[in-house]
């Protein structure tokens, strides 16, 4: 057998042990919309700690990560801090959405939004930028699945074919199961994708340099730039501070704020589960270590991949790895693409009925879990069609969407914790925060100090809020106690001494 | 501690973590030697920094359980 042959067939065989445990696992869960969307609310610690962890962790930490340390060194550590930091208050505010979520029957971040600010115009513009946001991810995703088949198999398995093989499976475990296939299948991923990061991370340094000393050693003396923040664009120029600082605090504000979040805390079988998976979230952010050294690894590396994000399987293929070990490497990355990719199809189909259509339209459970099913095809095949496109701009599209989602963090915290706060004003605020942040997006050299958009928009958003709330009339103070209560102040942890 | 100067001091901490990782509290550590296990002293930082984030996480924990229960 030929080398790419065997590697061929460690992938099939780990695309066929996750669609085994895919399908397997939906044979537990209920029929009903809850059961797709939340999984009966029944997730276990261990189940919990991978969702998350799988799900953030995408084909970007595990291809882009290396691609970044290697191309614009040190500019990649800003993901190392960001991730803590966005799930830190995750332990407050997630059993808090829980709760919400479990009283009222709430299945998506929208619902709990327009729960507590009422309005369909609200309901269908947090579907709207959720979908805009999700979609160039998926596709993303896609195209990592097909960039690493196509290489590891010396181009005998196309780009077409390995993203649309991988994927299509993704559709048939998500269809058939929901939300409890994405669960077990992202906890098998999720192992793989550790124990894959930390042996090639400890690995390929050994290999080529002999050792993580000696290889940071040549590289201050061939490429200092490349060790210290804020490190270089992609364009190879040195990153600004304003650029660099700014991108941390959108990214870990934009975290907690992507839908698939708030529907993975709806699914937690307790408030304690949730803790639990924040406090034992930054073991899984230092697997970005050994995703660095991976990247660093290249950088004195005789030859040249086409493109930086390509870096890691160009290292495992030209450093003498047995067959066998490259397949599993692959398998991992994989792991990372579809672990992603399923929660977010997932996600954006439950949103688009459950927020998109469902104020306007009266549908049985039966229907609407019908129509979730159709719309996993219609998103996979969009996103499909755009990871063919090599010229698409989504793909730049996507850069922006943290601006994009990270003004959902207003609203949100209004709902959860503000009494005063206003459907107008929420509306208002979401409007010209998003607008200015697509605004600076699309017109880069205009932003202030290189600060992301995002923090532009969020600038002008929270002023907006706070002033149109205050300047309209209060909600109803029973109304607002669904939200807003729970009897202690989240600071002071006193009782509160509300209406 | 009492729940509520756990939470005022894990507020003040994670606002120290923003600090020294954004310019321009990050200065002081951003530099390469002295190198811990081989890698930049600022690359070791931010690892050190996430992985006592998860002390301080697991201690808060075990503030708020103990107060839960009551």
């Amino acid at each position: 057998m030929e080398r790419w042959q065997v590697i061929l067939a460690v992938i099939v065989v780990y695309l066929a042990v996750t669609l085994g445990i895919g399908l397997a696992a939906g044979r537990r869960s209920s029929k009903s919309v809850a059961g797709f969307v939340a999984g009966d609310r029944e997730f276990g610690l261990l189940v919990m700690y991978f969702v998350t962890g799988a799900s953030v962790f995408s084909a970007f930490a595990f291809l882009g990560g290396p691609g970044w340390a290697y191309s614009r060194g040190a500019a990649a550590f800003y993901i190392l801090s960001y991730g803590v930091l966005g799930m830190a208050p995750w332990y407050w505010i997630g059993p808090r959405v829980a709760r919400v979520g479990r009283r009222m029957g709430y299945v998506t971040q929208a619902q709990l939004l327009v729960g507590r600010f009422p309005s369909r115009f609200l309901s269908v513009l947090v579907a709207t930028l959720t979908v805009v946001a999700f979609v160039p991810y998926i596709t993303l995703q896609m195209s990592g699945a097909g960039i690493v088949i196509e290489a590891v198999t010396d181009g005998h398995v196309s780009f077409a074919v390995g993203a649309g093989v991988a994927y299509g499976i993704v559709i048939i475990y998500v269809l058939s199961s929901g939300v409890v296939a994405v669960g077990w299948t992202n906890t098998f991923q999720g192992i793989f994708m550790l124990a894959v990061a930390w042996a090639l991370g400890i690995y390929l340094p050994y290999r080529l340099y002999g050792g993580i000393g000696p290889m940071f050693e040549q590289i201050a003396a061939a490429r200092p730039e490349l060790l210290t923040p804020p490190g270089l664009t992609k364009s190879g120029d040195p990153w600004t501070w304003g650029g660099y600082s700014t991108a941390i605090l959108v990214s870990a504000i934009g975290l907690q704020m992507w839908p698939h979040l708030f529907m993975k805390a709806f699914t937690a079988r307790s408030d304690d589960i949730i803790r639990r998976t924040v406090i034992l979230f930054p073991t899984f952010q230092l697997f970005l270590i050994p995703v660095f050294l991976i990247g660093f690894a290249g950088v004195l590396f005789p030859e040249t991949p086409p493109d930086p994000d390509f870096i890691l399987p160009f290292l495992v293929l030209r450093t003498g790895l047995p067959a066998l070990v490259v397949g599993l490497f692959c398998a991992g990355a994989l792991s990372a693409s579809m672990s992603t990719g399923d929660a977010l199809l997932h996600g954006a189909a439950s949103v688009v009925v459950e927020d998109g259509v469902r104020p306007f339209m009266d549908l049985s459970d039966k229907q609407r879990r019908t129509m979730m099913r159709v719309l996993i095809v219609v998103v996979g095949l969009v996103a499909y069609w755009q990871a063919l496109d090599a010229e698409s701009s989504l793909v730049q599209l996507l850069l922006g969407s943290y601006g994009i989602i990270c003004q959902l963090a207003p609203p949100v915290l209004a709902a959860l914790y503000w009494r005063r706060a206003t459907t107008a004003g929420v509306v208002a605020g979401l409007l010209a925060g998003a607008g200015t942040a697509v605004f600076f997006f699309l017109s880069g050299e205009l932003r202030p100090l290189d600060l992301h958009e995002g923090i532009l928009g969020l600038m002008v958003h929270i002023p907006v809020l706070i002033g149109v709330s205050l300047a309209t009339p209060a909600q109803d103070a029973e109304h607002v106690a669904h939200f807003v209560e729970s009897g202690t102040d989240p600071l002071t942890g006193r009782e509160a001494h509300h209406a | 501690m009492s729940l509520r100067w756990t939470r005022w001091a894990v507020a003040a901490y994670l606002l120290f973590f923003v600090a020294a990782v954004t310019w321009p509290g990050i200065l002081p550590f951003n530099r390469v030697e002295p190198r811990i296990f081989g890698m930049p002293f600022v690359m070791a930082w931010h690892a050190g920094l996430l992985m006592f984030t998860g002390i301080v996480l697991y201690l808060v924990d075990r503030v708020e359980s103990r107060e839960r229960k009551k």
